[in-house]
């Protein structure tokens, strides 16, 4: 087949006209966003170098305040603190560096990602300098219950193996919930979403389970559970099955059936359908689902590690407290903290890979 | 390529009725059609909405049965979808989260056919023009890029009949009219039997061999014209104007000829 066109492809297709602008031709999306945005003025770009140097200026008067200010009670190894201070501003340093040597080169993209970040940089150092001031300095935040972070960097360190084995037991613990919860979540969503006959029996379970919270579950689960183990991992990949199968259940039976009708006169068959039109399109929907699992896991997991499992960060947690060694909780608080951190980010990440096609679409 | 087989599509005697969703009543969206329609035939189909143009596309593609009477293509009863018999609908129900290059493969891919054919997507897009945008998501064209991208992934197929339900109704008049003869040019190389919806009565002379008119409660054929003009056709023509009073007549549009 020839091409069919009478006019010229590109006055089809929408693009400029080669004669128009060549130039534009090669053009990327950064350089388009640097040609549509005004010039900025010397005075803006002053102040952007100000603001880039601000956390620096910042780490500086955390590490001031840290060193100057007498203590108002005992610090032992009072380095730790200091490292850690010094630490983050190296790397944010060596983060600015890199952007400025880029932008040298001409690509403006970490450059302004760090200026975006700065003020929020600059506030988090200010912040660590405010709480040392109310703990350690002055002891307004009553001392010993709201620990120094000294003294909790300090404790981490030295408590530091059983505080993996703790970190250990508790991703184990998240994870193998977690996962056996939305692998058996996606199976039941996917299947209700697509035939009735599943649905009909399904539903009434999922209806009854629903507005009961997963927690609710484990009182019941420790006293019945032959393992806490086991009854924890069974808590966990409840409430994660639950959420996904509620989510896949509506992504799969909101699909719009033009998709379906476009894909069977393609030649699609029943399979396909499910797994080439129904699943992909649910997409979005599943995958806010397995988020959502996350949550909820996190939650089930706190509770039963409090409650009843002799093992992980929130056991951990129970038992300084119990031994009134409050640093020590807020290690744990502070591990805590980071770990969901890093795994809702990552979920984040795998979330935005999966749904590019989402990203530009008009609405 | 291959040149595709003569078809001869027939309904006859199709009726085909809706229960209605609010109450206990059922829609006669179509009562009693015969129909006989050839390879390299141009069918334009127009009527009021509701007469049921889009239930004969559909029970041609075979999406829904007929309530009674029965579509045959070469005496072979219609049953169910297949890719011989290609759809293209109102909105270009492009899957959002495969690329366009991606979407006009779809249908090759389903069936297993997509290794060793590669050049044909590559043909196809070179067809409509889309070559620099073909991994682009469908989220970023516009509707008459988008449109055309369906066009072409049902034609990969080399359907021997084109089913078309308003493809061009909501692109502007202007990518509207250079896709009627996009479209035309397609169908007059490869002779395949098309039939297209339209509502607008000027585009169902301009493009078909015959204009079919349909009435509603209960949907009906109420007239046949043959257009045997050359193509392509002037649209300020007198024999264009007088076909057109004809079909608002039949639709009770008409002016001074009532
Ligand atoms: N799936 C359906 N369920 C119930 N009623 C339908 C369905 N499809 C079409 N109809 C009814 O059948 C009649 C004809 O519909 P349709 O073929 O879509 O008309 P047209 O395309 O000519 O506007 C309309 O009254 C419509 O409401
Ligand atoms: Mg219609």
């Amino acid at each position: 087949m020839k091409t069919i066109f009478s006019q010229p492809l590109d006055s089809r297709s929408g693009k400029p006209s080669p004669e128009q602008t060549a130039q534009l031709d090669n053009l990327t999306r950064q350089q388009l966003k640097e040609l549509e945005e005004k010039e900025k003025t010397p005075l803006q770009k002053a102040l952007d170098l100000v603001i880039v140097l601000l956390p620096l200026v910042c780490s500086v008067v955390a590490m001031l305040e840290y060193q100057l200010i007498p203590n108002y009670t005992a610090n032992k190894k009072p380095m730790t603190y200091l490292c850690l201070l010094v630490l983050l501003a190296v790397i944010y340093g060596l983060y600015l560096l890199f952007s400025l040597v880029k932008r040298g080169k001409g690509d403006r993209t970490v450059f302004d990602k760090v200026r975006y970040k700065a003020p929020l940089y600059s506030a988090l150092f200010l912040f660590l300098a405010l709480y040392d001031y109310l703990t350690l300095k002055t002891g307004i935040l009553m001392y010993p219950f709201v620990p120094h972070l000294n003294a909790i960097l300090n404790i981490a360190w030295e408590d530091r193996a059983y505080l993996i084995e703790c970190t250990l037991h508790t991703l184990r613990l998240l994870f193998l919930g977690y996962f056996i919860g939305v692998a058996l979540g996606l199976v039941t969503g996917i299947t209700c979403g697509y035939s009735q006959k599943v649905r009909y029996w399904v539903t009434p379970i999922i209806k009854f389970l629903g507005p009961i919270p997963t927690s609710t579950w484990i009182p019941i689960i420790m006293v019945i559970a032959s393992s806490l183990f086991g009854g924890a991992v069974f808590i966990i990949a409840l409430g994660s099955w639950f959420a996904v199968t509620v989510a896949s259940m509506t992504g799969i039976s909101n699909v719009d059936k033009d998709y379906f009708e476009a894909a069977k006169t393609l030649g699609a068959s029943e399979r396909q359908l499910v797994f080439r039109v129904a699943i992909p399109h649910a997409m979005p929907s599943i995958l806010q689902g397995c988020t959502q699992a996350m949550s909820s896991a996190c939650t089930a997991i706190m509770i039963a590690e409090m409650m009843g499992v002799k093992a992980g960060l929130g056991w951990y947690m129970t038992w300084a407290k119990a031994w009134a060694s409050y640093d020590k909780m807020f290690a744990a608080l502070f591990v805590i903290c980071f770990i969901f951190t890093v795994v809702t980010k990552a979920l984040d990440l795998i979330k935005k890979r999966a749904l590019r096609w989402q990203n530009g679409v008009v609405k | 390529m291959a040149e595709n087989r003569h078809v001869t599509l027939k309904l006859e005697g199709v009726s085909k009725s809706f229960a209605k969703v609010e109450n206990d009543e059922v829609t006669h969206a179509l009562n009693n059609v015969d129909l006989t329609m050839e390879s390299g035939e141009f069918i334009s189909l127009v009527g009021p909405s509701g007469c049921g143009k889009s239930t004969i596309l559909r029970l041609v593609a075979g999406l829904i049965p007929p309530t009674t009477g029965k579509i045959t293509v070469n005496g072979q009863e219609v049953t169910k979808p297949s890719p011989e018999r290609g759809m293209v609908f109102q909105k270009p129900t492009l899957f959002p989260w495969l690329t366009v290059e991606k979407n006009i493969a779809f249908s090759l891919q389903m069936q297993g056919k997509l290794k060793g054919n590669e050049d044909k997507v590559e043909r196809m897009l070179k067809t409509i023009g889309l070559e620099d945008f073909r991994d682009d998501y469908p989220g970023q064209l516009s509707g008459g890029m988008a449109q055309r991208v369906a066009l072409v992934r049902t034609l990969i197929n080399e359907p021997e009949i084109l089913t078309l339900d308003e493809p061009l109704g909501a692109l502007d008049a202007f990518t509207r009219m250079n896709m009627q003869d996009e479209i035309l040019n397609i169908w007059r190389q490869k002779k395949q039997l098309a039939v297209m919806v339209t509502h607008d009565v000027d585009e169902a002379i301009y493009m078909g061999t015959r204009v079919i008119v349909m009435e509603a409660n209960p949907g009906r054929i109420v007239a046949d014209i043959p257009i045997p003009d050359e193509y392509p056709r002037d649209r300020s023509s007198q024999t264009f104007v007088e076909y057109r009073n004809r079909i608002l007549n039949k639709l009770h549009y008409g002016g001074k000829h009532q």
